[in-house]
């Protein structure tokens, strides 16, 4: 008889003071030009909406956007994680027209973010498969 | 069984002019009370005090008033009261304060408290008085609101009861 492997119990603290969010904003009538500070501007009225005054004064800071896709990188505290993304979750609409925040990706480390294992596509050309590339 | 805990706030409306303290009213407090929290708090806060907000008592003369939230969250409401800044009331605005003065899980508890600190602010407001007479009819105003007191009134001739009840 084998010896049962020893008991070991492996307790995670996460060590990082905050958390970052990939998301997208996906408009009713396609795209249009938005600028980050526009960006912002919604994400912090959203948080108004929901959370008032003392809500919308809580810290985060949209890292990067990108205009072509309207998907943007949030840096938040902890703290403030779970208010951010029910904010979000509850936008509904842009300058009168319909839209939605889609939240990709949320990790506490900003490197997880560079690539998305969903968007993985492996390479039909090679034979082996091993060859992966990332859209 | 298990009951539903409330947390009870004993606050005081300061006003400049202490006349318009009897415009006071109770769905005045609710409204005012209600939207500084939907100001400060959002649609979340709102909803959360909305579970079981009531003002429980208004004291006109004296501008002391009693409200009722939900123990979870009565954070909430004691963040927003400061940022009241008037009531309105058959139209007319009324610039005030509300300061908490006291946070009770109680209204009994509540009470004993008021009492004691009603008794503190007669204390200190005692010596402000400027000379005897005025002393004295501190002295009197106060005897007279207490139960032996009228009960002796009673014993004593009419003419001098109606002098009682008008203080």
């Amino acid at each position: 008889m084998e010896e049962p492997a020893a008991f070991e119990r492996l307790v995670y603290k996460n060590a990082s003071n905050f958390h970052y969010m990939k998301i997208c904003l996906v408009l009713e009538n396609g795209s249009r030009n938005i600028e980050a500070a526009q960006f912002k501007q919604l994400i912090v009225s959203g948080l108004r909406q929901l959370y008032g005054e003392v809500g919308a004064a809580f810290p985060f800071d949209l890292l990067k956007f990108d205009p072509g896709t309207l998907t943007g990188i949030l840096r938040v505290y902890n703290s403030g994680l779970v208010k951010l993304w029910s904010a979000l979750t509850l936008i509904g609409s842009y300058q009168n027209e319909l839209c939605a925040v889609r939240v990709t990706q949320v990790s506490p480390f900003l490197l997880a973010l560079s690539g998305n294992s969903r968007e993985l596509e492996l390479d039909q050309a090679s034979p082996t498969g091993e060859k992966l590339l990332l859209t | 069984m298990v009951r539903f805990k409330s947390r009870y706030l004993l606050c005081e409306v300061c006003v400049e002019d202490r006349s318009s303290l009897l415009l006071l009213e109770e769905r005045a407090i609710f409204h005012a009370v209600k939207t500084a929290v939907a100001r400060s708090h959002g649609d979340y806060g709102a909803a959360l005090l909305i579970l079981s907000f009531a003002v429980k008592y208004v004291n006109a003369h004296t501008g002391i008033i009693l409200i009722r939230c939900r123990k979870s969250h009565y954070r909430i409401l004691w963040s927003a009261l400061p940022f009241i800044s008037c009531l309105e009331n058959r139209g007319q605005k009324v610039q005030c304060l509300i300061s908490c003065l006291h946070v009770g899980g109680t209204i009994r508890t509540c009470q004993k408290f008021l009492v004691k600190y009603s008794t503190q602010q007669l204390h200190r407001m005692l010596p402000h008085c400027k000379n005897e007479a005025e002393r004295d009819e501190v002295r009197r105003a106060v005897l007279s609101c207490s139960l032996e007191k009228e009960r002796d009134v009673e014993e004593e001739e009419e003419v001098e009861e109606d002098d009682w009840e008008d203080e």
